[in-house]
């Protein structure tokens, strides 16, 4: 046993220390430390992509990932800001470290002179990711966003965010009907119950689900705007149209109720179940993964698991399509803000990540050899590199057409395979190029893998297959209104609420506490306890309104560079 | 033998035969109630991940898969964080039993002066939370332990409340021991070694037991003061964060999972990987327990000792 | 001030001129135990430090990133006291404490005390094993199960409409009254085993003479378990109740974030849910500190009662 043991330490440290080949690289060799906000599993030491990335760059990577509580770890680590890591993403919290000095701001850098390539890809959304610190007044920027700086037209084949969902056997069921308001949704949920009680080995659907657990309360208090015609500003519903795009929480006013009305109606109907209110995530995924659910409204990335399990299983009819439901005009005419029309838009512009991916730390030795070698790989070679792998191996070009194997599809989400042969988390964290490839041999493919034609519709089942051409549509996406532009402040979710984070956690927990009752309220006392929760919540949501204003208004400015 | 004794002994041997029955029929009863959530948890970790995402696995595997245990075995990292794990875990409980039974010892000596001062300022450190910062920059920037084998050790060498357990054994034993001691001119230090000690292995064994569950479940030391020192994790950490990365991997969106539904590639899944973690974590105690046990099933005859 | 006190089998008067005399001839005691006095003086109260920061004020990132952060005086604590939901925290704390020893110290003696009546030891060291088990599963499992078993459609709702003891399902998850006794009920079952491991070592310093002895005297079995098995182990009972006693506004947070949901919250907030939604996730550290620097207060105020209590009442003492 000890033997053993000590063969396995020993086995251990010849792989940790022993430093890989060693680089040919004029550069001298640097190791750099980085930290990701998120959970993440090492590379091999054997890693491809890292290996070339060395002989390049002459970088080596130091990764820490993230096991506990994000808040927590960041506020000790920017206790001492003279011993960061070099690459520094703070995940959702990255304000925090923006906030505490931690960052340095990459415009020194990143200009169009030093560095055309970034400066291409962040200058068409520069007046969102360029802001003016508020004590100095100059330009910044602390973080190049990681996502959502596509080339070209944007790439929308279905709907990965929020959604009304429903089961596609529904649909199918009831001979492919289009569903575009709550009514027609619930009338066609209800009749399908009727007729199907349970599925084929007995097991009673459930209507619709409320998925109310933490932070993934948005599937419970985020509908009313969608059902207003707006996407997705979390909590509030901002007035485009209007001069000074009035913002207002939603869930405490009149335009709300219908929704919370139609639930607390299909609660009685038994359509809703009172456990949906106290189940976790787990058990979510778990009546999802088994096809009892009918609908729900999520976002799409939010039960990619149970999908998956769904086809393991063979069961694609169970799959859920997104849905677009708006209120019906004429019932909430008078319910309106002044001037308010209803059109539906789940689907939005692309929105660049703002301040999440990997920004320099003050104490990084070498920031402008991590500008240099981002600046280099944005070019085409190493974006196919990093987002496609190696040419043969890993991926073929037929006729000009990037194309994968199922197989090769299937080793880019294996987990362990990409410790060999992917620079996942460097990559996810880096700025990166995405949409449609612009120039060159390859021009009219997509950088991404899972947005490729060849992989989207070469390895889609043929019961989505048929189920689309019995709509007559061409891509999930299909269902819904195309996106509409991304409004000048962007997505309103995105605003730090961190000045008024007190007030703004009043405004939550009053919704989780109260919400599930007013759905499950008697039919009498539904007016009442809905009047009540308006009460409990206006204070706070008085707050919460003023402070999104001022912030959209802020937003707006900046970008019509005010 | 009047006919009332008579009587009371016969109700005795009845209870007698009554009582152990009664006793085991509980006693089975709560061994069931307590072994089913452990067998429930072997059998999703040995079932397919995603198939397990349904739910309703009982006490045996729906469908059989190893891949929980492979996907965590089969990574190198695993043995470097168990050797870590390991040893900090055998360092840490030599060292506080040696610490801490010393000091329950001084502080069971009711004659020694420092005794309630001593007492008082140990028992407080169990209530007193001066806070996760000020703790942070005492190891990390005062001390310089971070990245450092020895933060595994340093601050964890001594608990006060194994120190009570300890002192309150130990004031239970007779004082004639110690008192013969002094009489054969023997000084404290060799009182306990050699007298005390000894007669302590029931409790030894349960404070052992107490600091080596502690040091090996802990993965918190790791997180915030080694998580980018590779050679440096703890098992708990790594596993850890293989659960979390499963669950992360879970939310990410992806739009042709058509593929790999063909492939049939075997997913692992949050819900089997938790218990294949709690499996694995859980072996290595289940191991040393019986040697453990051995100490305090069995009780000492402290009566021959005595005489 | 005078104590009587024992040392080198002799009665001696210490006096407080005394006092030095006496500990260098107790030197070899003060080796005993010093070092780890110095050892806590600095691991356990060097860092105390930290509370000047209840008195400060961390409400404003911004500015604390900017090290900005001025004495408030006691401004976090008037913040802290005027939330109706802090003392409801409070509340569900001390109940969530309460049921938490009261169950799981009865528990804990009586298996020890079954398991000390059992004869053959491999059946006594598999109860024991088996039971144990559950300490080692992490509270998600737990609770997971504990979802599952509590169910609108559960097993325990099954037996309860099965017998007709309800005609609906109860929701035993969706309603606050419920709440903080499946949590008692959940800890219990997780913990029962473990906790029987510290009376079943007090019991192993029992002389089984006594036993003999009782047997002789005609002493039945739950006569013995009154007169020697539970007498046994009062000294380790009363020094853990006094120490849990101690801690009864600790009653966690893992189980209660878990189990909890919205419909339950006002019922399964405790002290360490708060300061955690209040404190940490919005990093403010005054309002943080100064609901760890309350916490602690009460935690001595009850700790130094309930040890004044037991020594009144003559039992040993935890200082």
């Amino acid at each position: 046993m000890k033997k053993l043991l000590s063969l396995l330490l020993m086995l251990a440290m010849v792989i940790t220390i022993v430093p890989a080949v060693v680089a040919e690289t004029d550069l001298e060799p640097i190791t750099l430390t980085a930290f990701v906000g998120g959970p993440g599993t090492q590379a091999y030491a054997d890693n491809k992509i890292y290996k070339k990335i060395e002989e390049e760059f002459g970088v080596t990577f130091e990764f820490e990932f993230l096991a506990g509580d994000l808040d927590e770890k960041l506020q000790l680590m920017t206790q001492d800001l003279t011993d960061l890591p070099d690459l520094f993403d703070g995940g959702n919290s990255a304000e925090k470290l923006i906030d505490a000095g931690a960052l340095i701001n990459l415009l020194d850098y990143v200009n169009p002179d030093d560095t055309p390539n970034l400066w291409a890809h962040i200058e068409p959304q520069k007046n969102r990711i360029i802001t003016k610190d508020e004590d100095t007044g100059e330009d910044v920027m602390y973080i190049i966003p990681n996502y959502g700086l596509p080339d070209g037209p944007q790439i929308a084949l279905s709907v990965g965010g929020p959604a009304f969902f429903i089961q596609k056997q529904v649909l199918a069921w009831d001979n492919y009907p289009q569903i575009h308001t709550l009514d027609e949704y619930f009338d066609l949920i209800e009749r399908f119950l009727e007729a199907n009680p349970t599925n084929a080995d007995g097991t009673p659907y459930i209507g619709f689900d409320i998925l109310c657990e933490d932070w993934r309360r948005f599937c419970m208090i985020n509908p009313v705007q969608h059902l207003m015609g707006r996407p997705n500003d979390g909590e509030v519903l901002i007035d485009i149209n209007s001069e000074d795009y009035a913002t207002e929480t939603f869930i405490n006013r009149v335009y709300a109720k219908p929704y919370y009305q139609k639930l607390n109606e299909e609660f009685h109907k038994g359509i809703i179940s009172p456990d949906t209110f106290v189940m976790t995530y787990d058990q979510y995924i778990a009546q999802l993964s088994t096809g009892i659910v009918l609908g729900m409204f999520d976002q799409a990335w939010d039960f990619g698991d149970a999908t998956n399990a769904l086809k393991v299983d063979g069961k694609d009819e169970n799959t859920y399509v997104a849905l677009g439901l708006i209120y019906d005009e004429d019932d909430v005419a008078d319910l309106l803000p002044e001037g308010w029309t209803i059109e539906e838009h789940y689907l939005n512009g692309s929105l660049p990540n703002l301040d999440r991916g990997f920004g320099i730390s003050v104490s990084c030795k070498c920031p402008e050899r991590i500008i240099a070698m981002w600046e280099r790989m944005m070019d085409a070679d190493w974006q196919l590199l990093l987002n496609w792998g190696v040419e043969g191996e890993d991926y073929s070009i037929v006729d000009g057409r990037l194309t994968m194997t199922a197989e090769q599809y299937a080793n880019t989400q294996d987990v362990e395979w990409q410790r060999h042969n992917k620079a996942r988390y460097f990559f996810e964290s880096s700025p990166k190029r995405q949409g449609w490839i612009l120039d060159g041999d390859l021009a009219g493919n997509c950088w991404e893998i899972g947005n490729q034609d060849e992989i989207v519709f070469g390895l889609m089942n043929d019961y989505d297959k048929q189920f689309l051409a019995a709509y007559g549509y061409s891509k999930f996406a299909d269902f819904v209104n195309p996106p509409i532009d991304l409004a000048p402040y962007g997505e309103a979710w995105q605003i730090d609420k961190a000045p008024i984070e007190k007030d703004y956690n009043d405004f939550l927990k009053i919704q989780d506490t109260e919400l599930p009752q007013v759905i499950m309220a008697s039919t009498e006392e539904f007016d009442a306890k809905w009047d009540a929760f308006v009460e409990h919540i206006n204070p706070s949501c008085e707050v919460y309104s003023n402070f999104m204003h001022e912030e959209v208004l802020k937003l707006v400015a900046a970008y019509f560079g005010d | 033998m009047t006919n009332a004794a008579y009587r009371d002994r016969k109700f005795h041997r009845r209870h007698d035969v009554v009582f152990p029955i009664v006793n085991t029929i509980i006693l089975v009863l709560l061994m069931f109630a307590t072994l089913y959530p452990v067998v429930n948890t072997i059998a999703y970790s040995f079932n397919d991940g995603t198939d397990a995402l349904k739910g309703g696995i009982s006490l045996w595997p729906r469908v059989w898969s190893l891949k929980s245990y492979t996907s965590i075995l089969q990574d190198p990292a695993v043995y470097q964080a168990a050797w870590i794990s390991a040893s900090k875990t055998v360092i840490i409980t030599v060292l506080n039993l040696f610490w801490t039974s010393m000091l329950a010892y001084a502080l069971a000596r009711r004659e020694y002066v420092l005794r309630t001062f001593i007492t008082t300022v140990m028992v407080l450190t169990m209530y007193i939370n001066a806070g996760l910062i000020p703790n942070y920059l005492l190891i990390s920037k005062t001390l310089n332990l971070k990245n450092s084998y020895w933060v595994y050790i340093i601050p964890t060498m001594f608990s006060c409340f194994n120190m009570i357990v300890l002192r309150t054994y130990i004031a239970g034993l007779p004082e004639a021991l110690v008192e013969s001691a002094r009489i054969d001119g023997a000084g404290d230090i060799r009182t306990f070694w050699q007298i005390i000690f000894p007669l302590c292995k029931p409790v030894l064994a349960t404070v052992a037991l107490f600091v080596a569950v502690g040091s090996w479940n802990s993965w918190f030391d790791t997180h915030l003061y080694c998580g980018s020192k590779q050679n440096l994790i703890s098992l708990q950490y790594l596993l850890k964060m293989k659960l979390a990365t499963t669950q992360a991997s879970a939310n990410a969106a992806n739009a042709s999972v058509d593929a790999l539904a063909n492939q049939s590639v075997a997913k692992t899944t949050p819900v089997t990987i938790r218990c294949a973690i709690t499996v694995i974590s859980t072996v290595p105690i289940l191991v040393v327990y019986p040697f453990l046990q051995r100490y305090f099933v069995t009780g000492m005859v402290l009566g021959s000792v005595k005489g | 001030m005078t104590e009587t006190i024992r040392s080198n089998g002799s009665a001696l008067r210490r006096t407080k001129h005394g006092f030095f005399r006496t500990l260098i001839r107790q030197w070899q005691l003060a080796a005993m135990s010093v070092p780890m006095l110095l050892y806590v003086l600095l691991f356990n109260y060097a860092p105390m430090w930290g509370w000047v920061n209840a008195f400060r004020d961390y409400g404003n990132r911004k500015l604390v990133a900017k090290g900005v952060t001025p004495y408030n005086g006691i401004a976090n604590f008037r913040w802290l006291f005027g939330r109706e939901d802090f003392y409801e925290s409070i509340r569900n704390t001390l109940a969530m404490s309460v049921i938490n020893l009261v169950f799981g110290t009865v528990s804990a003696i009586l298996l020890a005390v079954l398991l000390n009546e059992v004869r053959r030891k491999g059946f006594k060291r598999t109860v024991q094993t088996v039971t144990y088990l559950p300490h080692f599963l992490s509270m998600v499992i737990v609770v997971a199960m504990a979802q599952n078993i509590f169910a609108s459609n559960g097993p325990i709702n099954a037996l309860l409409t099965g017998v007709g003891l309800t005609q609906t399902p109860v929701f035993w998850l969706g309603e606050g009254e419920y709440f903080w006794w499946l949590v008692g009920v959940i800890n219990v079952w997780k913990e029962v085993g473990w906790g029987t491991i510290i009376y079943i070592s007090a019991m192993t310093s029992i002389d089984p003479a006594l036993y003999e002895a009782a047997s002789i005297d005609g002493a039945g079995r739950f006569q013995r378990i009154i007169h020697i098995t539970l007498p046994g182990i009062k000294s380790t009972f009363v020094i853990l109740l006094i120490m849990n006693i101690g801690h009864l506004m600790e009653a966690g947070f893992e189980i209660q974030y878990l189990l909890g949901n919205g419909l339950t919250a006002n019922f399964s907030r405790t002290i360490d849910i708060f300061v955690l939604e209040y404190g940490i996730q919005q990093a403010d550290m005054g309002v943080a500190t100064a609901a760890g620097m309350f916490k602690s207060v009460v935690a001595i105020i009850l700790l130094v009662g309930a040890n004044f209590i037991a020594k009144r009442l003559g039992e040993d003492t935890l200082l």
